[in-house]
């Protein structure tokens, strides 16, 4: 982001422009890396559904594996006609999947893909993502009320009760490796785990808080077992039943989106980050090279402590004489890491999506408030308890 | 302090809330075709409802007083049209009651063969979409896989895989191949390790469970007062299978099988997962039956001199009614016909199975959720073929 700044600021720009210019350069790169990651998602969701019912999904478009479906896909709902219901309300039905989209999408901006890969380092980057993406049960509700349809409106109903009910497990699930790590920051995760290993083997109750973010970030998605906003045997579509074209294409894409950035947070938070949990032994000191790149970036900051500094100093000497080269490529292998982790939970679910049936309104709401939320609570409580007596 | 009194007072009068009503269908993915249900909602509890059939009426009682016997067995296919073997069977016993035919024995055996396949392929496609309706997409495909085997069996000596026409007045259409029999063996022995597939997959499935238990409960009581038949009707414990009390076909008397009812496994007795748990249990009976029948199938004709000739000359019986039931996977089907001496009959009446069983869906829907709705119709597996025939 710096490096922007300082670019568009060289190229003769004044004032405010280059960091408009910077803002708007990293916007666009992270819209069409989401465009792109959307696209190969919907792909991999009909392929793996494909699989898991002995089918084989797309074949012919693109020659290979129908990789071009998505693409094709996406070109199509474009020309579609942009439909309104009868009397429905005109502008809040246009503005309600941007209103969603947004939402999501915003809480992307905090996410460091990799160290230096971030466009904004907020001190509060996980509490900015929760809060945002909350944004989206708005959209959802503009949405069902909008559209002048019954089934829309059970669908945006649903979806606010299960989003406000699920967000509160959520957090508390989160707030163990918060407890750990001592901070909100995103990059600081992947700085602490490259040193002290995953944090869900930190104590016996990391992982109990893992599987109840998962949970909860399941119905956060609205993706099986908890997709009753739009139950598709009891509401037609849900909440957007009666969006056609690029407008329904905006819904879709933020549930990619959403699934992206919770999979990230669990892979983040959970589960090393950038970091890998054994060496590749002769294939190359990737593990140190990325630890010492990640610690590097930490200590790079203005306002970096002696000991970042000094821890990242010990990490460079550690990661031996190809450091140098070992960095640059430590800090792609570490988004590359990252990646995969994250794409390993949205197959997850995905997994879960085409294998589970649907719960219950109230069985959903018993889930959350029964179960999530006192295991949430617990793990936070005996994290809090490991940290102070361990 | 004014405002805080607006919220102490118990007067509500001006905070109310509306009931919804709601349209489910005839356009709904999980009315199983052209149902309406309209629904007064409560939040997501339904408070009353109201059956609307009749989208799919095509006049068949009628057409049937214009057609010969013979062809109107075509048009009982498209009745139950998942279980068109079933019907075509019902409506030839009852055309051989009133004009008094012999069947070759080796047409009866194969006749039950091909009612107890065709009553695997309706069950799985009730097991399928029961899947779906409770939101797991995967079953359908299972089913489907399976059902595929069945239709091509039944598709070498009908000729058609939906539809068959196979069974007739007299006998069958025409003999089977020769290796049909092996292959309807074979199919046996691949069923049954599918369907251990399907319980890992579904019946047993905690979140199905939960969806279907104590959903949508029928008492046994409730059952014999509407006239309940089929799996509905024994899901609630009522032991009644017409292929065991009232043998239509001579073989049925000659195989050991089970009748399966419900037993409250999970929850209470005639509810949903005991419906959908009587199915899946009749049709391990009927690879049973499919077992015994190929190993005791005789040899011979399967057509009778009558039969052949009634493609010439349409058969007119004498003045009289007759009526015979059948157990279909559905429930009892039967036909009432009454001539007076015409080629076709004056009255031809059907007792459709889903028909009778969708009578009990009102009683059932007020108190529950929307999404236990979906669950209840699907359990009830109605065709709407055979409600408005």
């Amino acid at each position: 982001m710096n490096l922007l700044i300082e670019l568009f600021a060289g190229l003769g720009l004044e004032g405010a422009w280059p960091l408009t210019f910077a803002y708007a350069v990293c916007i666009g790169s992270l819209l069409g890396f989401v465009t792109v990651y959307a696209m190969f998602a919907i792909w991999m969701e009909r392929k793996v559904a494909a699989h898991i019912q002995m089918r084989y999904g797309p074949m012919e478009t693109g020659a290979f594996h129908g990789w071009a479906q998505s693409l094709a896909d996406a070109l199509k709902l474009l020309f579609k006609e942009d439909l309104l219901p009868t009397r429905a309300n005109a502008f809040l039905f246009w503005i309600a999947p941007a209103v969603v989209f947004c939402g999501v999408f915003a809480g992307m901006i905090v996410i460091p893909f990799a160290a230096g890969i971030q466009i904004v380092d907020l001190d509060l980057g996980i509490f900015f993502i929760i809060a945002i993406s909350s944004v989206e049960v708005v959209g959802v509700i503009m949405a069902g009320w909008a559209s002048n349809s019954k089934y829309s409106l059970f669908g945006a109903v649903r979806e606010a009760a299960q989003v406000v009910s699920y967000e509160l497990p959520a957090a508390t699930a989160l707030l163990a490796p918060i407890l750990i790590v001592g901070s909100f920051k995103l990059g600081d995760f992947n700085a602490y785990q490259a040193e002290h290993g995953w944090l869900i083997l930190a104590n016996p109750l990391m992982p109990i808080a893992a599987l109840c973010y998962f949970i909860s970030s399941l119905a956060g998605c609205k993706r099986a077992p908890f997709d009753l906003p739009e139950a598709e045997s009891e509401l037609v579509s849900g909440f957007h039943t009666e969006y056609s074209g690029m407008r329904f294409s905006f819904f879709f894409l933020e549930e990619y989106v959403s699934m992206f950035v919770v999979s990230l947070l669990m892979a983040s938070l959970f589960f090393g980050g950038t970091t890998l949990p054994f060496d590749l032994g002769g294939f190359g000191n990737w593990t140190e090279w990325a630890r010492a790149e990640t610690l590097g970036a930490a200590a790079s900051l203005a306002n970096a402590t002696p000991e970042a500094i000094a821890a990242a100093a010990r990490a460079r000497t550690e990661a031996g004489p190809f450091a140098d080269i070992g960095n640059l490529i430590g800090a792609h292998a570490g988004l590359a890491i990252l990646i995969l982790k994250t794409f390993f939970f949205i197959f997850v679910q995905m997994w879960l999506r085409w294998t589970l049936p649907r719960l219950r309104v109230d069985q959903v709401m018993t889930v959350g408030y029964k179960y999530l939320l006192p295991w949430g609570l617990f793990a936070v409580m005996g994290t809090a308890a490991w940290e102070v007596l361990v | 302090m004014e405002a805080l009194e607006m919220y102490t007072t118990d007067d509500r009068s001006d905070v109310y809330t509306e009931e919804l009503k709601l349209n489910l269908g005839p356009q709904h993915p999980s009315t199983h075709g052209v149902l309406r249900v309209e629904l007064k909602m409560d939040g997501e509890v339904i408070t009353q409802s109201r059956c609307d059939i009749g989208y799919l009426h095509r006049c068949a009682e009628k057409i049937g007083e214009n057609v010969s016997y013979l062809q109107f067995t075509p048009y009982t296919d498209r009745m139950d049209y998942l279980a068109s073997m079933n019907n075509n069977l019902a409506w030839s016993l009852t055309v051989e009651k009133m004009l008094d035919l012999e069947v070759p024995e080796r047409a009866q055996w194969l006749r039950m063969i091909c009612c107890e396949l065709n009553r695997i392929a309706s069950h799985l496609i009730a097991f399928g979409t029961y899947g779906i309706d409770i939101g797991a997409n995967t079953p359908f495909f299972y089913a489907f896989r399976d059902r595929e085997k069945i239709m091509a069996l039944l598709e070498r000596p009908s000729g058609t895989r939906m539809l068959y026409n196979y069974i007739q007045p007299g006998g069958l259409r025409r003999d089977v191949d020769d290796n049909w029999v092996d292959d309807v063996l074979t199919f046996c022995g691949e069923f049954e390790k599918a369907w251990v597939e399907y319980n890992t997959l579904l019946s047993h499935n905690r979140i199905f469970i939960g969806r279907t238990a104590n959903i949508g409960i029928i008492p046994r009581e409730m059952a014999l007062d509407f006239g309940l038949s089929g799996p509905v009707l024994r899901a609630s414990g009522v032991k009644w299978d017409l292929r065991r009390d009232v043998p239509y076909l001579a073989p049925y008397d000659e195989v050991d099988f089970e009748v399966p009812i419900g037993e409250g496994t999970y929850g209470t007795l005639g509810d949903c997962w005991d419906r959908y748990w009587v199915r899946m249990r009749e049709m391990m009976e009927s690879i049973r039956i499919i077992r015994q029948g190929c190993a005791k199938l005789p040899g011979g004709e399967v057509m009778t001199k009558k039969q052949k000739s009634m493609y010439k000359t349409p058969m007119k019986p004498g003045p009289g009614h007759a009526y015979m039931r059948c157990e279909n996977p559905r429930g009892e089907l039967g036909f009432y016909v009454v001539s007076e001496g015409g080629a076709s009959p004056i009255r031809n009446r059907t007792r459709a199975p889903s028909f009778c069983n969708l009578a009990v869906l009102d009683q059932l829907l007020p108190g529950t959720m929307l999404g236990d709705a979906v669950a209840i119709i699907g359990s009830l597996d109605i065709v709407l073929g055979e409600v408005d025939r």
